[in-house]
């Protein structure tokens, strides 16, 4: 699905979002901190809450009442109707047309005439997911799925939720604060801090950059499709689309492979020839930093003998694009 | 005796007509963003507040023959005013405010988020009312019933002032009580209507108590 999203929410508490999103994705995912602005978000792509300009597939639903944008909700806590049982829960859509196999793909089949509060917290979610699912929506919002469950059932509901995107091919937009249900439910996420969008890219990428410790945060100007010149060189990087400019990248130094030739048929799309600037070792690990990109890769001290790399020594730097993290603009 | 049964009745057909305009005020004081709910509370509330005998007056003003509801009703050959519909006007107006109060409240208490849910589901504002607000609601809505009903069933100075105090149409508890403490022997004849009183006004409190916590299960809020 392609994603077109503005969204603009000022609160009287002083918080503000300020989020554009552009990219086409299966499942979009919503990272960052407490309070970033992820379940806002959500509220305006939903509807909830005004505030957007909203384009899927690019149909601008920004008109229309929650009720007919055919938008999913799946909230945090389930919230089955509690005075309906399980089949008059999942039925309750008015575009529910049967209960086909969802019950049973997502394990719930045993409870359908059960109430609501006779059911545990994992199952109250599969539920109110498969009554999501049945409504036949276009798109599904989900917020943190399996936040509260414990670590088998997180996984299990997990297992059940890839499997059914994998057969349904539903679009999806997930929040989470856990990063395996990001890189395992979602191709392309999107970074908030403090309402604005940090950084974007394919999900692996945004993930790791923001955790602490990324060793090269790289300036460069977009030159082409895909295509971003760092310090002189090209490099290819996986960019949303629109993105020009000045922008800012981050890669980690232990997704750098260092070669001595340049390999011949390679699915990474960035073989830089470079040179060997300075070689650390502290202990196991060697840190290689480069010229041109001036960019640093972690190997083993081992690797580093082997290659006999020391200053001056010539090198091919290998990066997959998508180990190159968008972080946005340089504003 | 004869008032105990024209009591309730009184106050059964008040409480089921205002039944409708309570969850329509509450769900429009609690659910909706309109400028207009501070004005819709305060005349909805004034009732509650004013001297009944005041509120009284103000009915008979707008249900006489000549006021301008009053005129309307009779010509459809429904009067009010000196009718036994002036006690059941009277009773529900009195009872309203409480009967909103409460509805009110327990609408409140449902998490606004359920209603969200249902419209993501593909469900109108109005099949989410009832569907899910109402239900979820109802046993709110009864509790403050059976209170609105018991005021009601007390109610004086706005039902002599509009209905006036006919024997077997309008004479409800309160004003056969009113009139037989003039009476010689009076207060001796009145012991019955004081005990019947007492029960139901006991009756109503008990079971609201128990309605409230039918619905707390229901919603599944710990106490």
């Amino acid at each position: 699905m392609k994603f077109e999203i503005e969204a603009r929410v000022r609160r009287a508490t002083g918080f503000a979002l300020d989020a554009t999103i552009a990219c086409e994705a299966v499942a979009l995912g919503l990272v960052g901190p407490s309070g970033s602005g992820k379940s806002t978000l959500l509220d305006v792509v939903a509807g909830v809450e005004p505030g957007g300009r909203i384009l899927l597939d690019r149909e601008d639903v920004s008109a229309l009442p929650m009720h007919r944008r055919r938008i999913g909700y799946v909230v945090q806590d389930a919230l089955l109707f509690p005075h309906l049982s399980v089949r008059a829960n999942l039925l309750y859509s008015p575009h529910a047309s049967g209960l086909g196999d969802v019950p049973a793909s997502l394990d719930i089949h045993t409870l359908l005439d059960r109430m609501p509060r006779h059911l545990s917290g994992g199952e109250r979610r599969r539920v109110a997911l498969a009554r999501a699912i049945l409504s036949r929506p276009r798109l599904l919002l989900l917020d943190e799925p399996f936040a509260g469950l414990d670590e088998a059932r997180r996984r299990e509901a997990m297992w059940l939720l890839a499997r059914l995107r994998a057969q349904t091919r539903l679009p999806m937009i997930v929040v989470s604060h856990v990063a395996e249900e990001i890189v395992g439910l979602t191709d392309y996420a999107v970074r908030l801090e403090d309402g604005r969008v940090a950084a974007s890219g394919p999900s692996t990428s945004v993930l790791r950059a923001g955790e602490t410790g990324m060793d090269n945060y790289l300036v460069g100007t977009v030159v082409g499709e895909q295509r971003v010149r760092v310090d002189g060189v090209d490099l290819a990087a996986v960019l949303p689309p629109g993105a020009s400019g000045d922008v800012r990248l981050a890669c980690y130094g232990r997704d750098v492979i260092l070669a001595r030739e340049k390999p011949a048929a390679i699915s990474a799309r960035n073989c830089v020839e470079t040179t060997v600037r300075s070689v650390e070792r502290t202990g196991t690990l060697a840190m290689v930093e480069l010229g041109a990109p001036k960019m640093r890769a972690v190997i083993t001290s081992q690797a580093a003998d082997a290659l006999a790399l020391e200053a001056g020594a010539p090198v091919v730097a290998i990066i997959k694009a998508t180990a190159i993290a968008y972080l946005g603009g340089t504003r | 005796m004869n008032s105990i049964w024209l009591s309730i009745t009184v106050g059964l057909a008040a409480t089921l007509g205002s039944l409708p305009v309570a969850v329509a005020v509450a769900w429009f004081l609690e659910r909706t963003r309109s400028g207009l709910r501070d004005l819709v509370q305060t005349v909805v509330m004034l009732p509650l507040v004013l001297p009944p005998v005041v509120t009284g007056y103000l009915l008979l003003k707008l249900f006489s023959p000549i006021g301008p509801v009053g005129r309307a009703l009779s010509s459809l050959g429904t009067p009010v005013a000196f009718h036994w519909m002036g006690a059941v006007v009277a009773a529900g107006v009195v009872g309203l405010p409480l009967f909103v109060l409460m509805t009110a409240q327990a609408m409140k208490a449902i998490d606004p988020r359920y209603e969200i849910v249902s419209g993501s589901l593909g469900a109108s504002r109005w099949r989410t009312f009832w569907r899910v607000t109402l239900p979820l609601t109802w046993p709110g809505i009864l509790s403050g019933a059976v209170i609105a009903f018991a005021r009601g069933l007390g109610e004086f100075g706005a039902t002599i002032i509009l209905a006036g105090r006919i024997p077997g149409e309008t004479q409800t508890i309160p004003l056969e009580i009113y009139a037989e403490l003039d009476a010689p022997g009076g207060e001796r004849r009145i012991l019955g209507l004081i005990v019947a009183s007492v029960a139901i006004g006991t009756a109503c409190v008990l079971a609201s108590r128990a309605l409230d916590r039918w619905y707390r299960r229901r919603l599944e809020i710990e106490r």
